[in-house]
């Protein structure tokens, strides 16, 4: 949350920021601590559907080189 | 005379984020160090997370054909089409298995700095100096010409930054230098919701992931990250904490957090149920901006394209760099995941563009 207040001439822009403020006031807030582990829970889920961090077979990845074949 | 004995409260400035805080002891490494208690809570999760292997990330195609700097990129739900645009006015569609072009266009002005292709994969839209965004359908045909079937969507006052299809063909979200954000109706071209509010101008946007509603998120040079609901057109929540201008905004795959790349050298990641910043991914070695930023699948990674000319990867939850990928010979201006994370490609001003995996 920004605490810095711009000083400006214009009655209709300091409404506005006020409206903003009083927005702000009335959001409610999670906890870091609560937010945080939310954060670790997603991404402990979701690494098994990661391929970067579970890796694909290069067979099945498109994009890494396929080893070549020898015809016998 | 009491014998109480007193904690001491150490206040001063916390050794992660520099604020101004009431102190705790927090040891890393067996060093000792002073955290605020934000820091010293996202210290303790991360504690708990095992850190992550090697990484082996190489360049397996490089894209060439643009004549100048590549300017934006983006990927087709199909995982395997890319459309590019570049500084020389043109558009290519490629196909990022066999590096073949699909599809060019010629732009009418140069610098084309937004580019996006639709979900349907059918059509794609880019805009630049030109102010407008224009959206050019894809057809197979070769006696047609692309550029006849061009439809005008967007009017801005000033350059086009950044847009974006939203779930359907239907609709584009615009981000301008004129400072405004803008929803359009494709068919008709008309102007269905704008976005007042970033002092200056708007440099990119990204839209929330389905599952989580009508929201999308703005940085501008105004060093400002807004979310924004798309029905009423209020600004739901401002960030401010960096330092310089954001190139890049990029939602984390869950939408309750978004990070954002700036100019001051620093990603951080905001969370918005906690509705402040949670981390900062800053090395005193990197003193280049980050133009462009994307999370993987599962958000682990956050991958970083910065000004001299290399991609630094990011471990999320840890806040630490986990590698750094030299290739590039210019500056990073553009960098997207895959739609199924098996890569990502960046694009760079080195009139390139490569596909890491």
């Amino acid at each position: 949350m920004s605490s810095k207040v711009t000083i400006s001439g214009d009655i209709g822009q300091a409404c506005q920021a006020v409206e903003q403020l009083r927005m702000k006031v009335g959001i409610d807030r999670v906890k870091v601590s609560k937010v945080a582990a939310d954060l670790l829970q997603f991404c402990t889920e979701q690494a098994k559907s990661n391929p970067f961090l579970v890796g694909i077979p290069a067979a099945t990845n498109p994009f890494k080189e396929k080893k070549p074949c020898a015809i016998l | 005379m009491c014998d109480q004995t007193f904690l001491a409260n150490v206040f001063g400035s916390c050794d992660k984020c520099f604020k101004q805080r009431a102190l705790r002891p927090v040891f890393k490494k067996s060093q000792q160090l002073s955290y605020c208690s934000t820091c010293a809570e996202i210290h303790q999760v991360a504690e708990r997370v095992e850190a992550l292997g090697q990484f082996v990330m190489k360049t397996r195609r490089t894209l060439k054909g643009h004549g100048n700097k590549v300017l934006c990129m983006d990927w087709c739900k199909d995982k395997r089409r890319i459309v590019s645009s570049s500084q020389d006015g043109k558009v290519i569609v490629w196909d990022s298995f066999t590096t073949n072009k699909e599809h060019a266009v010629t732009m009418p002005c140069t610098w084309v700095m937004a580019c996006a292709y639709a979900p349907s994969g059918c059509a794609i839209a880019c805009g630049g100096l030109d102010n407008k965004c224009s959206v050019y359908p894809l057809t197979f045909d070769k006696n047609e010409n692309m550029a006849a079937k061009k439809k005008s969507v967007a009017m801005h006052t000033n350059y086009l930054s950044a847009c974006s299809f939203t779930n359907s063909d239907m609709q584009i979200l615009t981000a301008s230098g004129d400072g405004t954000c803008a929803l359009w109706d494709v068919e008709s071209g008309q102007l269905l919701q704008s976005f007042h509010g970033h002092g200056a101008d708007v440099l990119c946007l990204d839209l929330a992931p389905s599952e989580t509603g009508n929201t999308f998120v703005s940085g501008g040079c105004d060093k400002k990250a807004m979310v924004w609901d798309m029905r009423s057109g209020q600004c739901v929540q401002a960030f401010e904490t960096h330092e310089s201008d954001i190139n890049s905004v990029r939602y984390y795959p869950s939408g309750d957090a978004f990070a954002s790349g700036s100019d001051d050298a620093t990603c951080r990641l905001y969370d918005l149920r906690a509705d402040r910043e949670v981390a900062i991914y800053s090395k005193e070695s990197i003193i280049f901006g980050a133009s462009s930023v994307d999370f993987s699948l599962s958000g682990r990674l956050l991958f970083a394209g910065y000004n001299d000319y290399t991609i630094n990867v990011w471990d999320v939850l840890k806040g630490s760099r986990v590698s750094i990928l030299f290739g590039h010979e210019n500056r990073v201006s553009t960098l997207r995941v895959s739609p199924d994370g098996t890569a990502f490609c960046s694009g760079s001003w080195d009139h390139t563009l490569r596909v890491w995996a």
